[in-house]
């Protein structure tokens, strides 16, 4: 019971990160100085989480950005759900309790989602899509401050349901 | 599961080639409406308008008490524009009838209006990559399909890019991927206007031709796409490019903040992904 619990939680804090990051926190207003939301719980999945539809998760997360932002479909999804492979493969190797390399780990998961993208549009339509360098690593701090005290929370929220 | 875990790095690469052959084919197919996108569409239009809807409470409350502040000193400058705008009206009124008349004396043809639906700006995009797209609270059930054109009370804003149920997605005209036939309003020299992501550019204008700083840009309705005479925005620089020159426009609808959209229902068959 508790497996679905978690699962539902998962879910539903998907659809409440997207929003706000469609609303709130949004890019069209906030420029490069937004957190993603969704790749920092995509990246929570990958670490800590133990429910075995982690994998489909980071995919409809990743579909979610796709749609929401009018990129054809599969470019985001794609790339986010192989950081959500990468990740959770290392997290193995990794101590990742400390919260120093939570946010390396975010940062890194996001420059990788960036290159992943920017490779693929670079390859098929041969311009650089207009995103610096600068924003990207800009991205990746604001994601990796925000998002250590995310998983923290969703953390402690999630541990309730995996009891 | 165990198998994705353990050989991580081997499906990355294959999943990197499967989204390569994945962008060829949506770049053939040229669309990214599909039933999902919709799904997704209807899913976060609830959460996003219940935001929509107490933001904008929260903002009108501190907006009243602003406004309590200064309204003596508001409705003596009201006073003062009402008395103009009848004078105003008075003067509209009289073009309109001389207007009607040399219509019936060059025998004009009248040009076609179109129904519209009004909406509200609720969200935004969630990426960098193609940040120059905005979520409305309209959808099919209002009658809205892909390609519509968008405006506001200033002038063209965009198209309709994706459709929910409920909500849609509005491409705006400063994204790269948006091109619209306009031409100088002053002078009637023609050009593409391309978004340039948040500003746009006029391109392909004949060199020699009579183009200055401060031109209005109006829609050329050539393309079968936007109204004719729909403005879009003012040229705020001029340089040469190749055999043509080419001239910095700024959109005359602040789209950084926009809140409220019209949705002209002119059904057409051009797909806008690119």
């Amino acid at each position: 019971m508790n497996k679905y619990l978690s699962i539902i939680f998962l879910v539903l804090l998907s659809v409440i990160f997207i929003t706000i990051q469609t609303t709130l926190l949004s890019p069209h207003n906030l420029g490069s100085y937004y957190p993603d939301l969704n790749l920092i719980l995509i990246v929570f999945l990958a670490i800590f989480s133990e429910i075995r539809g982690g994998f489909f998760l980071a995919l409809g997360n990743g579909y979610m950005m796709d749609v929401l932002s009018g990129n054809l479909p599969g470019t985001f999804a794609i790339s986010r759900l192989s950081a959500y492979l990468l990740v959770r493969s290392g997290s193995n190797h990794v101590y990742l309790r400390k919260a120093l390399v939570q946010g390396l780990v975010i940062f890194l998961a996001t420059i990788f989602t960036w290159i992943f993208i920017l490779t693929i549009i670079k390859i098929k339509k041969g311009d650089s899509a207009d995103i610096t360098a600068q924003s990207i690593l800009i991205q990746g701090i604001v994601n990796a401050l925000v998002g250590v005290p995310i998983f923290w929370m969703i953390h402690r929220i999630n541990a309730r349901f995996q009891k | 599961m165990k198998f994705l875990k353990n050989r991580a790095v081997l499906i990355t690469i294959v999943l990197f080639f499967v989204s390569i052959q994945l962008y060829s084919l949506n770049l053939r197919e040229k669309s990214s409406q599909n039933f999902i996108s919709g799904i997704v569409l209807t899913v976060t239009y609830y959460p996003q308008k219940l935001i929509y809807i107490v933001s904008d409470k929260v903002t009108n409350i501190w907006q009243d008490y602003m406004d309590l502040a200064n309204v003596r000193q508001e409705n003596i400058q009201l006073k003062e524009d009402i008395k103009k705008l009848r004078v105003e009206k008075f003067e509209s009124a009289e073009a309109e009838i001389q207007n009607q008349r040399f219509k019936k004396l060059l025998d004009f043809k009248e040009v076609p209006s179109y129904p519209i639906v009004s909406a509200n700006v609720i969200g935004g995009s969630p990426s960098l990559l193609r940040s120059e797209v905005v979520i409305v609270d309209r959808g099919s059930r209002d009658g809205i399909s892909q390609g519509m054109p968008v405006a506001s009370s200033e002038g063209i804003v965009g198209k309709v890019l994706t459709v929910g149920n409920k909500s849609s997605e509005i491409l705006l005209i400063t994204d790269p991927v948006s091109a619209i036939d306009a031409f100088v309003h002053r002078t009637r020299v023609r050009g593409i206007v391309k978004g340039a992501g948040g500003e746009c550019t006029m391109e392909y204008i004949e060199q020699n031709s009579d183009i200055s700083v401060g031109d209005k840009i109006i829609s050329s309705g050539k393309e079968g796409f936007f109204p004719k005479g729909v403005i879009v925005g003012t040229v705020t620089n001029i340089e040469t490019k190749g055999s043509f020159l080419s001239a910095e426009v700024s959109p005359f609808v602040d789209l950084e903040s926009l809140e409220e959209v019209v949705i002209i229902l002119k059904s057409n068959n051009i797909v806008l992904n690119e």
